[in-house]
């Protein structure tokens, strides 16, 4: 069973996510606020599941989707986390800053 | 039949094993009587094979028993097998016959020693390395009976570890032992490359294969292990340093076990032997050269028990011209005749030493003959049988591997000459000492520490002594060469002698042997036992060589050992010390450096990790697409 596709070609949706994914990972590698860097997270994450959801449908088939529904699940969760330390972080009066966390230089 | 004479191998080490495990479980006491009794059994042992081995045909003497393969190599198999023939079971009666009296004699000798359980667990340890030794039903097991007698005699010449002399003696006989072993083995080598076998019969069958210069490498290597447990020139040094140990100790080396070995092995490989007769002169020679020079040494030493070890070697020299003149049935029969008088003078020694609370020098003694009537009539009945006077026990063994000599040409005769030389030193020493000990005033020494409520030991010493006596006596009466031979017949099959000299040259041989004995006991007396005795010439010059044992033992310390020390230390500062330990430190340091540069890498930063991953992933995203 084929079915029709409409719209843009697969590519541009590849753009699109390839330019989300930059996007975040600038974001990661540039801002020292860990919010921030979360954020960026989220963003790489969304590029990825466009991806997979352009892909689901170029091929015509739906695993691709369901893969990106389990990548929002896991992304929430780690949302949780991330927050839940940065407040703990806060509490603690620790500076939020990755830049000074670097308890683990050699 | 056969079970007999695994009986005799296993019950020593049983009762090693049991004594070892049992510990503090077992008294002292019962240590002892356990040994003694396993040694006993062991003899029953051997009883029970001779007499099987009686009733049979001379030509089916010989049995081989295997337990399982030992092990194996490729196409060489040796199996775990105990040879059963009449040199064999000759061997086992002496062994653990004589062995077992020593034993029963130690549990008096050694009675309060407090490691009296030690002691007998490697007397037991010892006798079975002998029985070990003389049942190993191919040349492997006979290295490896080898092997721990030279162990067992270390652990023993050591037993007293507290004394420094004692530790260093015992050192020399295991390294001494050691040079032998390795002949050996590189003999064995050879021989399985070219025979494929150490199997007694394989090898035998085979060694014409061996050519001209592989067959006098073997014997020559057999030799040296020979010489070596034998201690014979040049590897005799050990021997009177092995006096350190305990007395019945000095008696199982010198009388049931170890130092026979060397003759053993001569003749168990005569086959090898014969068809390199250098070898078998240069063994002869050898045993030759040592019986006139321990003879000589013999005449300066003051240290009682050192008299007898020479003595030892001496008549071990005997034994060693016997076997290398192809008179194999005289050798053995000497070898058998000399455990029994060797062992009573070590164990009348002992009795002596024992009642003088550890005194060993024979200028402290004197006097004794009527304070230890019974041990002095023992001692005399062994001195008379070392001196070969008739018709005591070295008389009828001793003079006939002289008159084999003479039947062996001019080297035979020049043999013969040595011998003969050789039993007047033997009268000589052994009455010099006798006379010393047992003559003479009674000396402040003994005045002060002999106790005549000691008497002359307990039963268990007085009995043992007073059996080695008989058989001391009576024990050369089997074989009486012109008249009666059951000895040659015996080992006939086994050993067939390549000597067979004429009744004229026994007649010959004995009646010059007798005079000189006796003449070399008159000297004595005239020295050392006369009521009004001469003043013993001095030749300071001759005597102080003598004192030195002819500067063996400076000669090894110059040429082997200093060279090698002072090797070793030139080694050990310009390679051990920069090359070795230098560059242990240096991959330490070298280590720690790079494990520094590595560590630099971990920067702590979140964003290098991220930038590393992502950078990475980007090479790795463009290499997968530009190699597609």
């Amino acid at each position: 069973v084929t079915i029709a596709i409409l719209g843009p070609e697969v590519s541009w949706y590849l753009g699109v996510a390839a330019f989300l994914f930059a996007t975040g990972a600038f974001g990661v590698l540039v801002r020292r606020s860990p919010l921030i860097v979360l954020l960026s997270l989220e963003i790489m994450l969304n590029g990825a599941n466009l991806a997979l959801i352009a892909f689901s449908r170029h091929h015509g088939r739906g695993d691709g989707q369901i893969f990106a529904l389990s990548v929002m699940a896991i992304a929430a969760s780690e949302v949780v986390v991330g927050l839940g330390l940065i407040v703990a972080m806060s509490r603690k009066r620790v500076a939020l800053d990755i830049d000074k966390l670097n308890v683990l230089r050699g | 039949m056969i079970w007999g004479a695994w009986l005799c191998l296993v019950s020593p080490l049983a009762a090693a094993a049991l004594i070892t495990i049992g510990g503090n479980g077992i008294s002292r006491r019962a240590a002892g009587y356990l040994a003694t009794l396993a040694t006993g059994i062991a003899f029953v042992g051997a009883l029970v094979s001779f007499f099987a081995l009686v009733s049979r045909d001379p030509g089916d003497r010989e049995h081989l028993s295997t337990a399982w393969t030992w092990l194996g190599a490729g196409s060489y198999h040796s199996g775990l097998s105990i040879l059963v023939d009449p040199l064999s079971v000759m061997m086992m009666l002496v062994v653990s016959g004589v062995g077992a009296l020593i034993v029963g004699y130690s549990v008096g000798y050694m009675d309060g020693d407090p490691e009296e359980r030690r002691y007998f667990a490697y007397m037991a340890v010892f006798v079975f390395s002998m029985l070990l030794l003389v049942e190993g039903g191919n040349l492997l097991l006979l290295l490896a009976g080898w092997g721990m007698v030279g162990l067992s005699s270390y652990l023993l010449i050591g037993f007293w570890h507290e004394r420094p002399s004692a530790i260093a003696a015992a050192k020399k006989a295991f390294v001494m032992n050691a040079i032998g072993d390795a002949t050996m083995a590189l003999a064995f080598f050879v021989l399985i490359q070219r025979t494929g076998s150490l199997d007694y019969g394989d090898v035998f069958a085979r060694s014409g294969r061996l050519g001209g210069w592989a067959i006098n490498l073997v014997a020559l290597g057999l030799l040296g292990g020979a010489v070596a447990k034998s201690a014979q020139l040049p590897l005799q040094t050990w021997l009177p340093d092995a006096m350190e140990g305990p007395t019945p100790v000095s008696a199982l080396i010198h009388a049931a076990t170890m130092v026979t070995a060397g003759v053993y092995l001569i003749v168990r490989t005569h086959p090898i032997f014969e068809q390199a007769p250098k070898i078998e002169n240069l063994a002869a020679g050898l045993g030759a050269a040592t019986l006139l020079m321990a003879g000589l040494i013999a005449l300066v030493q003051t240290d009682v028990k050192r008299v007898i070890a020479y003595s030892t070697m001496s008549q071990i020299g005997y034994m060693f011209v016997g076997a290398g003149l192809g008179a194999y049935a005289n050798g053995m029969f000497h070898l058998m005749t000399h455990a029994f008088f060797k062992a009573l003078l070590f164990m009348a020694a002992g009795i002596v030493i024992h009642a003088l609370a550890g005194e060993q020098d024979i200028r402290n003694m004197g006097g004794l003959r009527e304070l230890m009537p019974f041990t002095r009539w023992c001692f005399l009945v062994g001195s008379l049988a070392l001196v070969g006077v008739f018709p005591f026990a070295g008389f009828f063994s001793k003079d006939s591997i002289l008159a084999a000599a003479m039947d062996h040409g001019w080297y035979g005769y020049v043999l013969w000459v040595a011998g003969l030389a050789g039993t007047l030193l033997t009268g000589l020493y052994t009455f010099r000492m006798y006379f010393v000990v047992f003559g003479g005033q009674r000396s402040a020494y003994v005045r002060e520490h002999f106790h005549q409520e000691h008497g002359e030991g307990p039963f268990s010493m007085t009995s043992t002594v007073a059996i080695l006596a008989g058989l001391a006596f009576v024990g050369g009466w089997i074989e009486f060469a012109p008249f009666w031979h059951p000895v040659t017949n015996w080992l006939e099959p086994v050993a067939r002698p390549l000597v067979e000299p004429a009744s004229w040259m026994e007649w010959t041989s004995s009646a010059i042997a007798l005079v000189l004995g006796l003449a070399g006991i008159g000297i004595a007396w005239v020295f050392y036992g006369a009521r009004r005795p001469r003043p013993v010439p001095r030749l300071a010059p001759v005597e102080r060589a003598l004192a030195h044992k002819l500067y063996f033992d400076e000669a090894y310390d110059l040429v082997f050992y200093r060279p090698a020390a002072r090797l070793a230390l030139l080694l050990g500062k310009l390679v051990e010390r920069p090359l070795i330990a230098g560059s242990g430190r240096e991959l330490a340091a070298g280590s720690v450096d790079v494990g520094r540069g590595f560590s630099r890498l971990q920067t702590g930063l979140v964003r290098t990790y991220a930038l590393a991953i992502a950078s990475s992933l980007a090479v790795i995203a463009i290499v997968f697409v530009a190699v597609r």
